[in-house]
C-alpha cells in the first residue's frame, strides 16, 4: 500500500468533511430551475439547427435537392455534406487493436446513409419551427442496399456490407484465452450453459443532447456549450478537426442533466454546430428532441452470449467459455471506439471470482442501428448477468445454495492481489464482506422461509443474488477503451486563492449529476484546511485546466478527488508558509483549519483572507521572496486503478394471472472504500438500482426488420417510474484502498448488480415451471410466454 | 418536433367556438386539455390550419344530477369527475376508473370531451361511455344532436363527427345496480391499459338480474359485450361461475398484438382481471 491514504496525525483533530452527508451545493440552483443548461444560453441572435434524418436504415444517397428549402421563410444556410467537405477533417476513432476497422465520424451522411435517424442536411434558420418547415421541403432520394437489421444477419455469408471499405460487417473481433478451458470443461464434475442476451437499451438521459455554439466575431473563436461528459475530448478532437487551436476554441459542459454514458462520446451535430458556426460566423443552437435524442444518441448493450461455465463436485468454478456476439449499430464511436462495449463484456466476465482457465470469444458486427456506446456500466451488466446466471445454474445441478456457490468462488481477503482468468488484476477489496453483509442485511435465511411458505401456497417467490466487481479510477497503465491512444489515466486540479481569500478550485471532470461540486469541495475543505463555504468548484471547462478527458468509467472521484488532495496538500504548505512569517511561528508549528493557520495549542491564528492580502496587496509584511502565488496545481494519476464491489439481493414475486414481476425487497452492501459523502453515495446506488430495473423489466429499443426503431417514444420505451422503483437497503463496506483519498469509483455498479439478480429472483420465483430466464428485459409478454411454453412442456411429458 | 404553422383563436362562446370551426373548412381542430393534441401537432400527425380554444369557454364545465342521470360538461377535467362525490355516489364505476387516467399532471388539464372524442382504444372514459350507455350531445353548423356512444366510437383514434362538430355534454343513465367492478392492468401505474374490464350488476335471490360489461384494450375501441351480460342473467352463481364468465368475456374479444403485448397474453389478462373482478362484484352483497 502506497503512503496516500495513511491518514496524517492532524487529520485526526481537524473536523472532517469527508464522509459527512453534506447536502449538495449544486442542488438549490438545479431544484429551483435556476440551473444552466447548454440549452439556457442566449448568444446574441442566435440561429437555429434541424436536422433531416434519414428514413431509410441503408441505402445510397442519389440525389439531395436543398433548394426549395434554401427559399424558406426564415431560412439562413443549408448544409449537406458536400456543401462542408473543405471545412473539416473526419475523426478517427483510432484503436490499437487488432481485426479492428474504424468508421470515420462524419458530421452529415455522405455517400450512403447507414441507419434510420442518421443526420443527412442541415437547415440553420432564425427559429427551430421554421428551420423545421424547411426540412420537409428537402427532397431526398434513396438509393435501398438492403437492410442489416440483426447481428446474426450482419454475420451472414450474403449480408450487405456498411462499410465496404472495411470488406466485412465484422469491425472487431477479439479473444482472450487463459489455461486449457476445453480440457477443464471436459474433466469437470458438472457444465452449465445457455444462450444469454440483453436487449438494447437507450440511455435516456433526462436533458436531452443540446449544443450552442457562441461565435465570437472579434477573435474568430468558438465556445461550444455542451451537453458532454468528455468536454476535453470534445475540445481536442474538434480543435483537430477543424484546425482550431485550444485558445480559439473553448468547449464547456455547464450544468448536464444526465448521461448515463449517452452524452460521453463525440457527436456528429457536435462537429457540425462548430462547422456551421464558423462558415457562418453566427452563434447556433440545436437541442435533440426526444425522438432525435432516443434514435440517434449512443445505445446500450445488444449482445448475444453463448457462454459455459464447468464445476468440480465441490462447486468450485473451475472453466468459462464464452463467445459475444455484439450488434454495435453502424459506426464506431469517438474516442471509444464500438470495441467498449462488447470487448468489456469477456474482458470481466470471469468478475470477482478463481475461474482457473477461461475463453472468452468476441465480435462485434455493425447492423443498421445508431451506435452502441459507453453506458453506466460498460459491459458489465450483461457479464455480470451472465455469469451470475450461470453461478445460479451451477448450484442448482450442484444441489448447493447460491450463496454458498458464491462464497466458494469469490477471491477473499488473503488472496488479493488477484489476477482473473481475463487478466484484469483485483486490488483488495471486500468481496465476500459484500456477499455476507448483504446477506444478513436481507435477513437471507428468513427470505428462504418465506419462499418455503409461498411455494406451499402457490405463490412464486424468488430470491436472486448478484455479485461482481469492477475497475475504478483507472489510471494511466490501463486503457479504458482496448488500444485507444488517449490519455485517460489523469486528472488535473488547479486551486488557488485570490487577494480576497476566496478559493477556486478547477477540474476537467465534468459532472453531470454526480455531485461533483460538492464533493470535490468537502476533499478540499479537508486536506486544506479551508472553509467548505468559501470554496468554488469550477469543472466541465477546457479553459479551466490544460488538458482533461471528463467524468466516465467511475473515475472522477477517484483521479480528481486525488488530484483535489495533492494540490490542496501544496497549497497548505504554502499557506502555512506565510503564516509562519506573520505569526512568527515556525512551519511546523502551525495547523490550517477552517480558513485559518493556527499557530498549534494557542489562540494565534491568521485567516486565509490576511493571508492573501499579506500576499498579493500589501507591499511590506512579506520578503518579496515570500510574496509566493496562493496556488497550487496537480495532475494525479493512480496507475492502476482500484476495484469497487458490491453483492445485490433481489427477492420479488411473479403474479401469475398478470406475470407482473414485484420487487420485494432489494439489498445492495457495496465497497467504494472512502466514503466521500454518504448522501450521493445512496443517491448514486438508488438510480443505478432503479436503471437496472429498467434494463431488467421494462426498457428495450425495438428495431423491425426494416431497421425501424418502434419505441421510439416515451409512450412505447417504457423506463421504470417512482412506483416501479422499490426502498432498498444500502450498506457499505468502506475497505482500504491504496490510491489517494482510499476512494473507489461508485457510481455505475448499481446498474451493473441489478439486471443479474432480478433475472436471478426470477428464475428463482419460476423454478417451479423449470423456466430459465436468458433475456432481458423479462417484460410481462416473456413471463406469460415462459409460464405457457412451460406448461405445454409438461403436459406433453405427462401424456 | 415542432408543429407546423397554425392560427390560434379563443372564443368566449360555444356558437363563436363553432362559427370558427366552420370558418376552417374542415381544417379546424378543437383544443381542450391539449395531452393528447399537442404531441400529435408536435409529431405533425396533425396539422389544423386552425386551433379553437375551448378553454376560455366556463360553461362546457360542470357535473350535474339530472334525473335519473348525471350529465358532465365536455370541458370537465378528469380531476373534477375523478373527486366529485357526485359521481362516486351515482356512478361508482367511473369514479373508480378515474384513479387510471395516466398521472395527475395530466389529470389536471384533460378533459372528459377530449377524451371521447380523442377515442383512444385503451382510454377509460371512453369505456365508461360504453359500459353506462351514455349520449353525447353535439353541436355543429345545424345546431345540436345527440349521438349515443356506441354510435359515436368508430376505430382506433376515430369518432363519428362531423370536422366542425363540437361535443358539447355526455350523459350518464345512472345504474340501479348493487355490485360493481374495475379492473386493469397496465405496464405501470397511469399508463394506457394492456386489458381492462368493468363490470356492474343487480342480483336476485337466484342469481344475476342485470348486468353491464365493457371491456378496452382488446379492440380497436372500447366494446360493451351486451351478449355476455345476457348471458349472465341465466347462468348460476355458483363455484364454476367465475372460469364460465371469463371464457365468455374472452370468447367475445379478439384482440391485436402490438409492441406490448401480444394478443395471446391480452386475452389471458382479460380472462384474469374477468375473474378478479367478478369476484369483487359479487362480494359486493349476498
Ligand atoms: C403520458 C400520457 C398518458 C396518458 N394516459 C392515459 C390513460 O391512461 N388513460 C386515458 O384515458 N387517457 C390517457 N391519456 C390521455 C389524456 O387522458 C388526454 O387528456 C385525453 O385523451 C384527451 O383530452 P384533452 O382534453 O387533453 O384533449 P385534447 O388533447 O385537447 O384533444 C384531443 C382530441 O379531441 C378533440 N376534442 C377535444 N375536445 C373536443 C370537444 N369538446 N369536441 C370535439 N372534439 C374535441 C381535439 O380536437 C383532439 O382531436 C394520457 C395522456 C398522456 C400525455
Amino acid at each position: 500500500m502506497s503512503k496516500d491514504s495513511s491518514a496524517q496525525p492532524a487529520d485526526v483533530l481537524r473536523p472532517r468533511h469527508v464522509g459527512a452527508p453534506i447536502k449538495r451545493t449544486e442542488d438549490p440552483r438545479l431544484l429551483t430551475g435556476s440551473g444552466e443548461y447548454a440549452a439556457d444560453r442566449k448568444p446574441d441572435r442566435p440561429l437555429h439547427i434541424a436536422f433531416r434524418r434519414s428514413e431509410q436504415p441503408h441505402a445510397r444517397l442519389t440525389r439531395i435537392d436543398t433548394a426549395a428549402a434554401q427559399t424558406a421563410p426564415g431560412v439562413f444556410a443549408v448544409f449537406t455534406a458536400e456543401d462542408i467537405a473543405e471545412d473539416f477533417k473526419p475523426v478517427i476513432p483510432f484503436s490499437r487493436m487488432a481485426n479492428y476497422y474504424a468508421t470515420p465520424i462524419m458530421p452529415l451522411a455522405s455517400g450512403k446513409v447507414r441507419y434510420v435517424g442518421e443526420a443527412i442536411v442541415a437547415v440553420v434558420a432564425t427559429s427551430r419551427y421554421l428551420a423545421e418547415d424547411a426540412l420537409e421541403l428537402i427532397e431526398i432520394e434513396f438509393e435501398p442496399l438492403g437492410t442489416v437489421s440483426r447481428s446474426e444477419l450482419a454475420v451472414a455469408q450474403d449480408a450487405p456490407l456498411l462499410h465496404e471499405e472495411a470488406g466485412t460487417n465484422v469491425l472487431i473481433a477479439r479473444e482472450f484465452k487463459k489455461g486449457d478451458v476445453e480440457a477443464d470443461l471436459k474433466s469437470a464434475a458438472v457444465r452449465v450453459s445457455g444462450r444469454f442476451e440483453m436487449t438494447r437499451k437507450a440511455p435516456l438521459a433526462m436533458e436531452p443532447r443540446s449544443y450552442t455554439a457562441e461565435y465570437d466575431v472579434r477573435r474568430g473563436a468558438i465556445t461550444l456549450y455542451t451537453s458532454s461528459n468528455i468536454p476535453g475530448i470534445v475540445r481536442d478532437a474538434i480543435s483537430e478537426s477543424l484546425g482550431l487551436p485550444g485558445s480559439r476554441l473553448r468547449v464547456v459542459a455547464p450544468d448536464v442533466g444526465g448521461s448515463f454514458g449517452s452524452k460521453g462520446s463525440l457527436y456528429p451535430e457536435e462537429l457540425l454546430i462548430c462547422i456551421a458556426a464558423r462558415k457562418l460566423g453566427r452563434s447556433l443552437k440545436w437541442t435533440a428532441d426526444r425522438l432525435e435524442d432516443v434514435s440517434s444518441s449512443s445505445q446500450a448493450f445488444a449482445e448475444i452470449v453463448d457462454a459455459e461455465m464447468g464445476f468440480d463436485e465441490n462447486g468450485v468454478a473451475v472453466a468459462l467459455q464464452a463467445d459475444v456476439l455484439g450488434d454495435v449499430g453502424a459506426y464506431s464511436i469517438y474516442p471509444w471506439t464500438c470495441g467498449l462495449e462488447p470487448v468489456q463484456v469477456v474482458s470481466f466476465l470471469p468478475g470477482p471470482y478463481k475461474i482457473r482457465s477461461y475463453r472468452g470469444a468476441v465480435r462485434g458486427v455493425a447492423t443498421c442501428k445508431p451506435p452502441t456506446g459507453p453506458y453506466r456500466g460498460v459491459g458489465r451488466p450483461i457479464s455480470t448477468f451472465v455469469a451470475e446466471r450461470l453461478m445460479d445454474l451451477g448450484a442448482k445441478a450442484l444441489g448447493l445454495d447460491p450463496m454458498e456457490i458464491r462464497r466458494r468462488n469469490l477471491v477473499c481477503a488473503e488472496e488479493f492481489p488477484y489476477r482473473i482468468a481475463s487478466g484484469i488484476i483485483w486490488d483488495k477489496t471486500g468481496f465476500v464482506e459484500c456477499l455476507d453483509t448483504a446477506g444478513a442485511a436481507c435477513g437471507y435465511e428468513q427470505l428462504r422461509v418465506r419462499q418455503a411458505e409461498a411455494r406451499s401456497d402457490g405463490r412464486l417467490f424468488g430470491i436472486g443474488i448478484a455479485s461482481y466487481a469492477e475497475l475504478t479510477g483507472i489510471g494511466s497503465r490501463i486503457a479504458v477503451a482496448p488500444g485507444m491512444p488517449i490519455n485517460t489515466g489523469s486528472e488535473t486540479a488547479k486551486i488557488f486563492i485570490d487577494s480576497t481569500g476566496a478559493i477556486t478550485a478547477a477540474f476537467g471532470v465534468a459532472s453531470h449529476g454526480q455531485g461533483l461540486e460538492t464533493t470535490l469541495a468537502q476533499i478540499i475543505a479537508d486536506d486544506l484546511g479551508a472553509n467548505f463555504a468559501d470554496i468554488r468548484v469550477i469543472q466541465g471547462d477546457s479553459d479551466a485546466v490544460p488538458m482533461s478527458t471528463g467524468t466516465y468509467a467511475s473515475r472522477s472521484a477517484v483521479l480528481g478527488g486525488g488530484a483535489a488532495k495533492h494540490a490542496s496538500a501544496l497549497l497548505r504548505d504554502k499557506i502555512k508558509r506565510v503564516a509562519s512569517h506573520l505569526l512568527e511561528a515556525s512551519h511546523d508549528d502551525i495547523e490550517v483549519s477552517g480558513g485559518k493557520a493556527i499557530v498549534i495549542g494557542t489562540d494565534r491564528a491568521v485567516t486565509f483572507r490576511q493571508v492573501a492580502k499579506a500576499v498579493y496587496s500589501d507591499m511590506k509584511t512579506l520578503p518579496v521572496d515570500a510574496r509566493e502565488e496562493l496556488s497550487a496545481s496537480y495532475t494525479y494519476d493512480p496507475i492502476n486503478g482500484t476495484t469497487a464491489a458490491a453483492t445485490h439481493i433481489a427477492a420479488v414475486e411473479v403474479d401469475p394471472a398478470t406475470c407482473f414481476v414485484k420487487i420485494q425487497k432489494y439489498v445492495v452492501a457495496e465497497d467504494c472504500g472512502q466514503i466521500i459523502n454518504p448522501m450521493i453515495v445512496d443517491g448514486q446506488v438508488h438510480g443505478g438500482v432503479a436503471q437496472g430495473i429498467g434494463a431488467a423489466l421494462f426498457e428495450e429499443l425495438v428495431y423491425d426488420e426494416d431497421g425501424q426503431l418502434l419505441s421510439a417514444s416515451l409512450v412505447d420505451y417504457v423506463i421504470p417510474s417512482a412506483p416501479e422503483v422499490p426502498d432498498m437497503d444500502v450498506v457499505h463496506i468502506e475497505s482500504e484502498s491504496a490510491v489517494a483519498g482510499g476512494f473507489r469509483g461508485m457510481g455505475e455498479g448499481g446498474t451493473i448488480g441489478a439486471p443479474a439478480a432480478i433475472a436471478n429472483a426470477i428464475a428463482d420465483a419460476l423454478s417451479p415451471f423449470d423456466i430459465d430466464v436468458n433475456l432481458l428485459p423479462m417484460t410481462p409478454e416473456r413471463i406469460f410466454r415462459l409460464i405457457e411454453q412451460a406448461k405445454l412442456k409438461a403436459k406433453e411429458k405427462s401424456e | 418536433m415542432k408543429p407546423a404553422r397554425f392560427e390560434y383563436v379563443a372564443p368566449a362562446t360555444l356558437d363563436a367556438a363553432v362559427e370558427a370551426l366552420a370558418a376552417a373548412n374542415g381544417e379546424g381542430k378543437v383544443l381542450a386539455g391539449g395531452q393528447s393534441l399537442l404531441p400529435l401537432l408536435n409529431f405533425r400527425m396533425a396539422r389544423p390550419t386552425v386551433l379553437v380554444d375551448l378553454n376560455g369557454i366556463k360553461d362546457l364545465s360542470f357535473i350535474e344530477l339530472r334525473g335519473d342521470s348525471v350529465a358532465i360538461g365536455a370541458l370537465t377535467r378528469h380531476r373534477e369527475i375523478e373527486h366529485s362525490p357526485l359521481i362516486a355516489s351515482r356512478l361508482p364505476v367511473m369514479s373508480a376508473a378515474m384513479r387510471h387516467v395516466a398521472h395527475l399532471a395530466i389529470r389536471n388539464r384533460g378533459t372528459i370531451g377530449g377524451s371521447l372524442s380523442h377515442a383512444d382504444p385503451a382510454a377509460e372514459l371512453p369505456m365508461m361511455a360504453m359500459l353506462y350507455g351514455a349520449s353525447l350531445t353535439v353541436q355543429g353548423p345545424g345546431g345540436r344532436r345527440t349521438l349515443m356512444a356506441k354510435d359515436f366510437f368508430v376505430d382506433a383514434l376515430t369518432n363519428c363527427l362531423e370536422p366542425e362538430d363540437i361535443v358539447v355534454e355526455i350523459e350518464f343513465p345512472i345504474l340501479q345496480h348493487d355490485g360493481w367492478a374495475f379492473e386493469e392492468v397496465a405496464r405501470r401505474f397511469g399508463d394506457f391499459a394492456l386489458a381492462s374490464i368493468a363490470i356492474s350488476i343487480r342480483r336476485d335471490k337466484s342469481g344475476i338480474e342485470d348486468a353491464r360489461v365493457a371491456v378496452m384494450g382488446v379492440a380497436d375501441t372500447p366494446l360493451r359485450l351486451e351478449n355476455v351480460e345476457k348471458q349472465l342473467c341465466e347462468i348460476e352463481v355458483d363455484s364454476r361461475m367465475l372460469d364460465r364468465f371469463s371464457e365468455l368475456v374472452t370468447s367475445s374479444v379478439t384482440p391485436n398484438s402490438d409492441l406490448h403485448a401480444s394478443a395471446e397474453y391480452r386475452k389471458h389478462l382479460l380472462g384474469e382481471l374477468a375473474k378478479r373482478a367478478m369476484r369483487t362484484a359479487l362480494a359486493a352483497k349476498g
